[in-house]
C-alpha cells in the first residue's frame, strides 16, 4: 500500500514537483558526467597511468584507462552532460519550476505531458547507466555518433545501441516539455501578462522551447535512422566500400545532426541569457536596460540558430558557395549577442549593485559566456576555422559557452529560486564561495584548453604526446588537469550547503530578494498583471510603499501625489515597453 | 586493408613503412611553455597565421573591455543609493546599437574579409595546382588507422602498374603545389597537416580535395582529427618535403620497385582513380 502510494507520487502533474524530480535527476548525471571528465583530465596529465581508485572498474589494466575505455569515457561524458544533465536542469528543473509561476499560469498547458516527459528522460538515463556494463562495451563513437563509426560494423557493442535509444528517449522528453512550454506561454499567461511584461527568463525558456520543438525532431530523425542502421540492417549512412550494397551517405547524418546540434547550443544558453538579464536588473535595483532590444536580440539569435549549423562542416568538403553562406550567417549571429551583452553591462552601469549569490553567479555566467562567445569568432570564419577545427580550441570554446555558462546559470537559478522551491534558504556565504571558485576554475580549465588548441593539440586524442609537435604540451595539460580536479572538489561546497540546508536550514523569507515577479509575489487567483518584471526603484513606489520594488500584479493607489523626479519621465510600464 | 601498417604483410609493392611510433627525426622546436601555433611549413600559411593572430588580438581586446567594464561597474556602483528608474533612454539604447554595430563591423568585418581573401586566393583556388605543370598529385585513402598514399608513377596516371603506394609516409617536393584527393573506405577520418594549416575530412563515398605547398625541406607530422575509433590517436603519418631532385629520384626508384612487385590478383591494392581535368 505504501509502495503504491510512493509510486503514485512519482506520477505527478504538479510542475513544481516535476521540476524537483528533474533537479535530482540532473544532479545525478552531472555527478557521473563530471567524474568522467576527471578521468579524461587524468589521462591527459598522466597518459596510461593507473587512475587511483579505479582498479575495481578496469581490473585488467589495474585502473589505467585503455584506449577503448578512454573513447567510451569521452563519448559518455559528452552525451550525459548535454542530454542528461544541463538541458534537463535548465528546462526540466528550473523551467518547469519558474515558467508557470512567472507568467501566472495555474498549471502547464498539458499537465500530464510533464510527468510523461520526465519518465521518458528517466528511462533514457537508466539506459545510459546500463550501457556502461553491457556486452561488447559501452558507446564509444563520440557524442556526435558519426556513422559509419557508429554503425555495428565499427562499434558493435550493445552499449552504442542502448545509448542511441536513450538519446531518442531524452529527445521525446525534450520535445514534450518544449511543446508544453510554448503552448503554456502562448495560452496560459495571467490577465495583463503581455509579451512585453514577461521576465527575460521566460523569454529565454520560451525561445529555447521553440527550438526544442523545431529541432529535436531533426535529432530524432538522425538518431532514428542511425538506430535502423544499427539494428535493422538499413544503410542510410553507410557509403562506398563500407556498404554491402547500394549505400547511403554519412554526410547526410552530419547535416541532420548539426541542424539539431547547433541550435542545441542556444537551447542551453537562452534560459541562461534570460536569467542573466533578469538577475542583473534585480540586483542592480533598476529596470533592465533596453528590455525590448534584449528580448528582440534573443529572438534574432533564435531565428538564426538553425541557419548557422553548417559551420561545423567547414572541413567536410562542402561547396564554396555553402561555406561562404554559412560563414556570413555565423558571423551575423554575433551582432544580436553583442546587443544583448551591452544591455547587461548598461543595466549594471549606474545601478545599485548587490552581490548576492545569484547575482555573482549571473555575473560569472556573463563572463564565461562572453569569453566563450569571443573565442567562437575565429571558428565562424572559414579560413581561421580550418587550423582550429577539431582542436582543443573548439573544446575550450564550447565548454565555456555550453558548459561553464550553462552550469553557472543553473546555479544562479538554483540559488535564486531555492527558497521558493524548498522553503529554506541556502547559506549565502557558502554559495558565493562555490560560485566564485567555480567561475575562476572554469576559466582556468577551459582557458588551458583554448591555449592547448591554439598550440595545435587535436581533441579526443588518448595520448596527444604521440605527436612530436604536441609533446611539449604535457606541462600545460597537467596544470589544466590540476585546475579541473580543484573544480571538481569545489563542488563539495555546494553539496555541503545543500545537505545542511535541507537538513537543518532556516525557513526562507517569502521574498528574500525583494523583487516583484509573480513567483515571489503570488497575488492569488484572478490577479491582473499591471507592469513589467523589473519595476525597481520607481519613485512613486518608493514614495507610497517605502520600498524599491513592487509586485507585477500589485495595485498602486494613485491617491497620493506623485513627487516629480529629476529622472526622465517614467512611461506607464517602466522600461518594459 | 584496415590493418595497421605494422601488422600488414610487407608487400613488395609497398615502400617500407616508416615506424610511425618512432620519434620524428626533427626535434620539437618548442619549449614547454611555447604556446604559439605549430611551426608553419607552408608557403601560404603566414597569411592564415596573421589572420588568426589578428582574431586573437580582437579576442583579447574584447575580453579586456568586457571584464574591465563589468568589474568597474560592480566596484563603482556597489550598493549605490540612487539609480535611474527606467530601462535606459532613447540615446543610451542608440549607443548600445551603435556600439554593437561598430564592434561587429570591425571584428567580424576583418575576419570575413581576411577569410574571404584567403579562400579566394588559396584554400578554394584550385587554379594554382591545375595550372602549374610541376604540380604533384597524391591520392590518399584513410583507413582505421593509417594513411595510405598513392602516387602516379612514371606514366603519370593513377590506377596503373607503376603506382607508388606508401603507408603513413608522405613525400612531396618543396616549393611545388601538392594536390591531394582524399577518400576513406571505412569511417570518417580527418586528414590534417598542422604545419601546413591543412585540414579536410576523409568521408566514405566521396572524393574531397585540397592543396598545399611546402615552403622548405623538412619533416612534419600528419594527424587524424576526427574520432575514428580506438586507435584514432595513433593515426599518425610523417610528411617529408624533399628537394625536387631528391623527390624525383625517390619516385623513380619506388615506381620501378612497384612495377616489379605488381600483383594482378591483389585486388585490394588497386584502388586508384582517374583524375578528371577540371
Ligand atoms: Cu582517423
Amino acid at each position: 500500500m505504501k509502495a503504491g502510494a510512493f509510486l503514485k507520487s512519482l506520477w505527478t502533474t504538479d510542475p513544481q514537483r516535476v521540476a524537483r524530480q528533474y533537479l535530482w535527476g540532473g544532479f545525478l548525471f552531472l555527478l557521473v558526467g563530471g567524474l568522467l571528465a576527471m578521468l579524461i583530465r587524468f589521462q591527459w596529465a598522466w597518459p596510461g597511468q593507473p587512475v587511483p581508485g579505479l582498479a575495481w572498474a578496469l581490473p585488467e589494466s589495474k585502473g589505467a584507462l585503455t584506449p577503448p575505455a578512454y573513447t567510451a569515457v569521452f563519448t559518455m561524458h559528452g552525451l550525459l552532460m548535454i542530454f542528461f544533465a544541463v538541458t534537463p536542469l535548465l528546462f526540466g528543473a528550473l523551467g518547469h519550476f519558474v515558467l508557470p509561476l512567472a507568467i501566472g499560469a495555474k498549471q502547464m498547458a498539458f499537465p500530464r505531458l510533464s510527468p510523461f516527459g520526465f519518465w521518458a528522460y528517466a528511462v533514457g538515463g537508466a539506459l545510459m547507466l546500463v550501457s556502461f556494463v553491457v556486452r561488447l562495451g559501452p558507446a564509444s563513437a563520440g557524442w556526435t555518433s558519426y556513422p559509419p563509426l557508429a554503425t555495428p560494423a565499427f562499434t558493435p557493442g550493445l552499449g552504442q545501441t542502448l545509448v542511441t535509444v536513450a538519446v531518442l528517449c531524452v529527445g521525446v522528453s525534450a520535445f514534450l516539455y518544449g511543446l508544453n512550454f510554448v503552448v503554456t506561454v502562448v495560452r496560459c499567461r495571467a490577465p495583463g501578462m503581455t509579451w512585453g511584461r514577461m521576465p527575460l527568463v521566460v523569454w529565454g525558456l520560451f525561445y529555447g522551447a521553440v527550438l526544442n520543438v523545431l529541432f529535436v525532431p531533426v535529432l530524432a530523425a538522425a538518431t532514428g535512422l542511425l538506430l535502423l542502421d544499427r539494428v535493422a540492417g538499413t544503410q542510410f549512412f553507410i557509403a562506398g566500400a563500407a556498404a554491402v550494397g547500394g549505400g547511403g551517405d554519412p554526410v547526410v547524418y552530419q547535416h541532420l545532426f548539426w541542424l539539431f546540434g547547433h541550435p542545441e547550443v542556444y537551447i542551453l544558453i537562452l534560459p541562461a541569457w534570460g536569467m542573466v538579464g533578469d538577475f542583473v536588473a534585480f540586483f542592480s535595483r533598476k529596470p533592465a536596460h533596453g528590455y525590448r532590444l534584449t528580448a528582440g536580440a534573443m529572438g534574432a539569435v533564435t531565428a538564426l540558430s538553425g541557419a548557422v549549423y553548417a559551420h561545423h562542416l567547414f572541413t567536410s568538403g562542402m561547396a564554396p558557395v555553402l561555406g561562404r553562406t554559412f560563414m556570413v550567417l555565423t558571423l551575423l549571429i554575433s551582432l544580436p549577442a553583442e546587443v544583448m551583452f551591452l544591455n547587461w553591462l548598461m543595466t549594471l552601469w549606474r545601478g545599485s549593485v548587490r552581490l548576492t549569490s545569484p547575482m555573482l553567479a549571473a555575473l560569472a555566467t556573463m563572463v564565461v559566456f562572453g569569453l566563450g562567445g569571443i573565442t567562437g569568432l575565429a571558428l565562424g570564419a572559414v579560413a581561421t576555422d580550418v587550423p582550429l577545427h577539431g582542436t582543443m580550441w573548439v573544446v575550450g570554446h564550447f565548454h565555456l559557452t555550453m558548459g561553464a555558462a550553462s552550469f553557472l546559470a543553473v546555479f544562479a537559478g538554483l540559488y535564486f529560486w531555492f527558497p521558493r522551491m524548498y522553503g529554506r534558504a541556502l547559506d549565502e556565504r557558502l554559495a558565493k564561495v562555490h560560485v566564485l571558485l567555480s567561475a575562476v576554475l572554469f576559466i582556468a580549465v577551459f582557458g588551458g584548453q583554448l591555449v592547448a588548441g591554439y598550440a595545435g593539440q587535436l581533441r579526443r586524442l588518448y595520448d596527444p604526446y604521440q605527436y612530436t609537435f604536441l609533446a611539449h604540451l604535457l606541462t600545460l595539460n597537467r596544470w589544466t588537469s590540476w585546475a579541473a580536479f580543484a573544480l571538481g572538489t569545489v563542488q563539495l561546497v555546494f553539496v555541503v550547503n545543500l545537505v545542511r540546508t535541507l537538513g537543518w536550514g532556516r525557513a526562507a523569507e517569502p521574498n528574500p530578494w525583494r523583487v516583484g515577479t509573480l513567483e515571489w509575489t503570488d497575488a492569488g487567483p484572478g490577479a491582473v498583471v499591471l507592469r513589467g518584471p523589473h519595476a525597481l526603484s520607481q519613485p512613486e513606489v518608493q514614495e507610497q510603499l517605502g520600498r524599491d520594488w513592487i509586485g507585477q500584479a500589485e495595485p498602486l493607489s494613485s491617491s497620493k501625489p506623485v513627487v516629480e523626479q529629476v529622472a526622465p519621465p517614467v512611461p506607464g510600464v517602466e522600461g518594459a515597453v | 586493408m584496415a590493418e595497421s601498417p605494422a601488422l600488414s604483410p610487407a608487400s613488395a609493392n609497398d615502400v617500407a613503412p616508416p615506424d610511425a611510433q618512432a620519434p620524428l627525426a626533427v626535434p620539437p622546436a618548442r619549449g614547454a611553455w611555447s604556446l604559439s601555433p605549430p611551426e608553419n611549413a607552408s608557403a601560404t600559411g603566414d597569411r592564415i597565421d596573421a589572420l588568426l593572430a589578428r582574431s586573437h588580438g580582437f579576442d583579447l581586446a574584447l575580453a579586456a573591455v568586457m571584464l574591465g567594464w563589468l568589474l568597474l561597474a560592480v566596484v563603482r556602483f556597489r550598493g549605490a543609493r540612487k539609480v535611474a528608474p527606467d530601462g535606459g533612454t532613447r540615446r543610451s539604447r542608440a549607443w548600445v546599437l551603435g556600439l554593437a554595430l561598430g564592434v561587429f563591423g570591425v571584428v567580424d568585418g576583418t575576419l570575413f574579409l581576411g577569410s574571404e581573401g584567403y579562400l579566394r586566393d588559396v584554400l578554394w583556388n584550385f587554379r594554382v595546382p591545375t595550372e602549374d605543370p610541376r604540380t604533384v598529385r597524391i591520392e590518399i585513402n584513410a583507413h582505421q588507422w593509417s594513411w595510405e598514399a598513392r602516387y602516379a608513377g612514371a606514366d603519370g596516371a593513377f590506377g596503373t602498374k607503376d603506382d607508388v603506394v606508401t603507408w603513413n609516409d608522405l613525400r612531396v617536393p618543396a616549393g611545388v603545389p601538392v594536390w591531394v584527393q582524399l577518400v576513406s573506405t571505412d569511417v570518417v577520418h580527418g586528414f590534417s597537416l598542422p604545419a601546413f594549416r591543412v585540414k579536410l575530412d576523409a568521408i566514405p563515398g566521396r572524393v574531397n580535395q585540397t592543396w598545399f605547398q611546402a615552403a622548405r625541406e623538412g619533416a612534419w607530422e600528419a594527424a587524424c582529427y576526427q574520432h575514428c575509433g580506438t586507435s584514432h590517436y595513433r593515426m599518425r603519418g610523417v610528411l617529408t618535403a624533399l628537394s625536387p631532385e631528391a623527390y624525383a629520384a625517390w619516385l623513380h626508384e619506388a615506381s620501378l620497385k612497384a612495377v616489379q612487385g605488381y600483383d594482378a590478383d591483389d585486388t585490394a591494392a588497386h584502388w586508384g582513380w582517374v583524375w578528371r581535368t577540371p
